[in-house]
């Protein structure tokens, strides 16, 4: 179950980080501390760093030191333009696929052409 | 929140330390080595005041955690060669001073560079090099000691196996021989090199006052090194010798 939880969220984690950053300017351990919040609770918490970097070195973000009470400066992370124009498309690419695979999931029947449709087997006793 | 206490705090830094190191050998630019490095301890540092353990962070293989973070860095393997800079800085540097020295010492015109000498030098390069890497061991073995109990034995392990194979070294086996106006040269291309490296890591500051003053820093830490490996070199040479002498004597 955990496993395939991760799957799930592999795919997923670069448009949460995004939609995370997006709500407000964050740091690391804040942005899995509000992922853990929503529900999503990640197995490994550093495999957030890779995918910032990746989205950073993308255009979608900045990196940005803030001097901190407790210790050594923290990075922070904000949305730039370009990020928030690839959050909006991957919004409504998710909006799509989730709706898909939920129609899928709870067996919702769908209209389908007659002539192209598989033949039912007859399955009444003979 | 936990307040940490000394073993958790060397272990944080030790696992920073070793993703540092590694980042530095990949080629990734020292300005980004140093950002992901403080994150990460940062991270790390959280994370335990919140009672998490290190595994929660990076996993069970910080080594892959490390190195998928370098993937995304476009990392250059020529920029981890310039770690090789300080490194041939040292050992040229140690080799001209005890060059200087040693001929004086034993009223010579000439110097000898022997096995031991160069296999100490090679020994604490690598050694330097490559032993915050063994910082990775520090989510299995959260203590210092355990972590050194555990490199030491693969070295003695190593020694025996090798001694028990049959290898006989001859540790006074001179190397090289050379008089002093080849000493004079090296230290000239020595202190060529110095310059270069300490001008390297000064130019990472931004401020021009925080410039001088990392210059300053770089030279003085890059001359106090030299006299303590040249002294540490000396005494361990006699200290090596006369047991062996003794070992020979006694059997």
């Amino acid at each position: 179950m955990e496993a395939r939880l991760t799957q799930l969220l592999k795919g997923t984690l670069d448009m949460c980080l995004l939609a995370t950053i997006a709500q407000r300017p964050c740091y690391g351990y804040e942005m899995v501390q509000r992922l853990a919040q929503q529900g999503l609770a990640l197995v490994s918490e550093g495999s957030i760093y890779p995918l910032l970097s990746r989205l950073q070195q993308r255009g979608y973000l900045e990196g940005y030191l803030v001097p901190s009470t407790d210790g050594p400066p923290r990075k922070y992370y904000r949305l730039l333009p370009k990020g928030a124009e690839q959050l909006a498309e991957w919004q409504a690419e998710w909006g799509c696929f989730a709706q898909a695979v939920s129609q899928i999931v709870k067996g919702v029947p769908v209209d389908v052409d007659p002539q192209s449709a598989h033949p039912q087997p007859d399955l009444r006793p003979q | 929140m936990l307040i940490l206490n000394q073993p958790t705090r060397s272990q944080i830094s030790d696992l920073s330390e070793a993703c540092g190191r590694y980042w530095e050998l990949r080629g990734i630019a020292q300005e980004h080595t140093n950002e992901m490095q403080l994150e990460l301890e940062h991270h790390l540092f959280q994370a335990a005041m919140d009672g998490k353990s290190p595994e929660t962070v990076v996993g069970l293989n910080p080594a892959a955690f490390a190195e998928a973070w370098a993937r995304e860095m476009h990392p250059q393997a020529l920029r981890g060669g310039a770690l090789l800079l300080p490194g041939l800085v040292y050992a040229l540097s140690v080799i001209c001073t005890t060059a200087l020295v040693e001929p004086l010492l034993a009223h010579t015109s000439f110097f000898t560079l022997t096995l031991f000498t160069a296999f100490m030098l090679g020994g604490w390069g690598v050694a330097a090099l490559l032993l915050p890497l063994a910082g990775f061991l520090a989510v299995r073995m959260r203590t210092r000691t355990k972590r050194s109990m555990l490199l030491t034995t693969v070295f003695v392990l190593g020694a025996l196996v090798a001694r028990l194979a049959g290898m006989r070294v001859n540790w006074s086996m001179t190397l090289l021989s050379w008089n002093w106006p080849l000493t004079f040269l090296l230290a000239v291309l020595a202190v060529g090199l110095a310059s270069l490296e300490c001008w390297r890591q000064a130019s990472h500051e931004r401020a021009s006052s925080s410039r001088w003053g990392k210059l300053w820093r770089s030279v003085l830490t890059l001359a106090g090194n030299v006299v303590l490996f040249d002294l540490f070199l000396g005494v361990s040479s006699v200290i090596v010798f006369n047991v062996c002498a003794l070992a020979c004597r006694a059997l």
